[in-house]
C-alpha cells in the first residue's frame, strides 16, 4: 500500500514546527510572514486533497475550499502588508 | 490511488448535506479571520502586546494533535473503503482502533484548551478586555465547540464500528463524520498562525 498519507502527515507536522519556531523565536519579518502564509496554504491544500479526499472528486467541489483558503490567506496578507506601507 | 487514475467521484465523500454545512462554516470562520486581521491592522501594537499573553506552545501542541487526529480518521476511512462483505467485521474493528486514537486526540485538544482558557480567564480577561481578546475568545471558543461536537460525532461512529455497523454498501455516515472532523482541522490550520504566530 502506498504510504502517501504518512508523507502528508510528516509534511504537515514539519510545516507546523516551522511556524512554531518562527513564533517562538519572535524572529518574524515581512518576508517570513509571506512564507508562513504560503506554508499555511500548502497545509490547508494537503488537508483538502488528501484528508478530506477531495482530489478524487469533481473539480467544483474541490475548488470551493481551495478558493476559500486562497482568498482568506490573500486577504490576511493584504491586511498585514497594508499596515506596513 | 487507482481511483484517481480512472474517474473522479461525482460528489464529495459522505452525505451531501454535511458539505453544505462545511461550506457555510468556512464562510463564517472566514469572516472572523478577516475581522481579526483587519482589526489588527488598525492597532498593531495592542494586538502584538496582547498576543504575548497567549501560549504559542499550547497552540503548537494543539495543531500537532489535530493534524494527527485527522490522519487517524483518514486511516479509519481507508479501512472502510477497502471493506468487502467477507472482511467487513475486521474492517470495522480496525477502523474503530484508528477512531479511538482520533477521539483521544480530540479529548487532549479540549483539555489543553480548557487549561489555556482557565489561564486567560484567571487573568481577568474577557470579551470586553480589548479587540485582540474579543477576537481571540470568539475564534477559539467557537472552534472549541466545533471540536467538542466533532469528538461527539467520532464517538458515535466509533460505537457503530464496535458493533460492526458499517457495511461495504453503507458507510456514508462514517465519511460524513470524518469530513466534519477534517473541516475542524482545516479551520485550526488557518487559525493557529493568524492568532498565535503572526505579529
Amino acid at each position: 500500500m502506498k504510504r502517501y498519507l504518512e508523507y502528508v502527515w510528516i509534511i504537515l507536522i514539519l510545516l507546523t514546527i516551522f511556524a512554531y519556531v518562527l513564533g517562538y523565536t519572535k524572529y518574524i519579518n515581512d518576508s517570513l510572514v509571506a512564507l508562513l502564509l504560503v506554508t499555511t496554504f500548502i497545509k490547508g491544500e494537503l488537508v483538502v486533497d488528501y484528508f478530506m479526499g477531495l482530489k478524487d472528486v469533481a473539480l467544483k467541489y474541490r475548488m470551493i475550499p481551495i478558493i476559500w483558503l486562497g482568498v482568506v490567506i490573500l486577504l490576511i496578507a493584504s491586511s498585514y502588508y497594508l499596515q506596513i506601507s | 490511488m487507482s481511483r484517481s487514475l480512472t474517474q473522479k467521484e461525482k460528489y464529495p465523500p459522505g452525505d451531501f448535506a454535511i458539505w453544505i454545512i462545511i461550506y457555510v462554516e468556512l464562510i463564517t470562520f472566514a469572516l472572523l479571520f478577516l475581522g481579526y486581521a483587519f482589526s489588527r491592522r488598525l492597532d498593531v501594537e495592542l494586538f502584538n502586546s496582547s498576543q504575548l499573553v497567549v501560549s504559542q506552545t499550547s497552540g503548537f501542541i494543539n495543531t500537532f494533535i489535530l493534524i494527527t487526529s485527522s490522519y487517524f480518521v483518514v486511516k479509519a476511512v481507508e479501512n472502510m473503503k477497502s471493506m468487502t462483505t467477507q472482511n467487513y467485521k475486521a474492517s470495522n474493528y480496525k477502523a474503530s482502533k484508528w477512531l479511538l486514537f482520533a477521539i483521544m486526540c480530540g479529548v487532549a485538544f479540549l483539555a489543553i484548551k480548557i487549561t489555556e482558557f482557565s489561564h486567560i480567564f484567571g487573568l481577568g480577561i474577557n470579551l470586553s478586555t480589548n479587540k485582540f481578546f474579543m477576537f481571540y475568545l470568539l475564534l477559539t471558543v467557537f472552534h472549541f465547540l466545533h471540536v467538542l461536537l466533532g469528538s461527539g460525532i467520532l464517538l458515535i461512529i466509533y460505537k457503530k464500528t464496535k458493533a460492526y455497523g458499517y457495511t461495504p454498501d453503507d458507510y456514508k455516515g462514517f465519511e460524513t463524520g470524518a469530513s466534519y472532523w477534517h473541516m475542524v482541522d482545516l479551520l485550526w490550520i488557518v487559525l493557529f498562525p493568524l492568532v498565535y504566530i503572526i505579529r
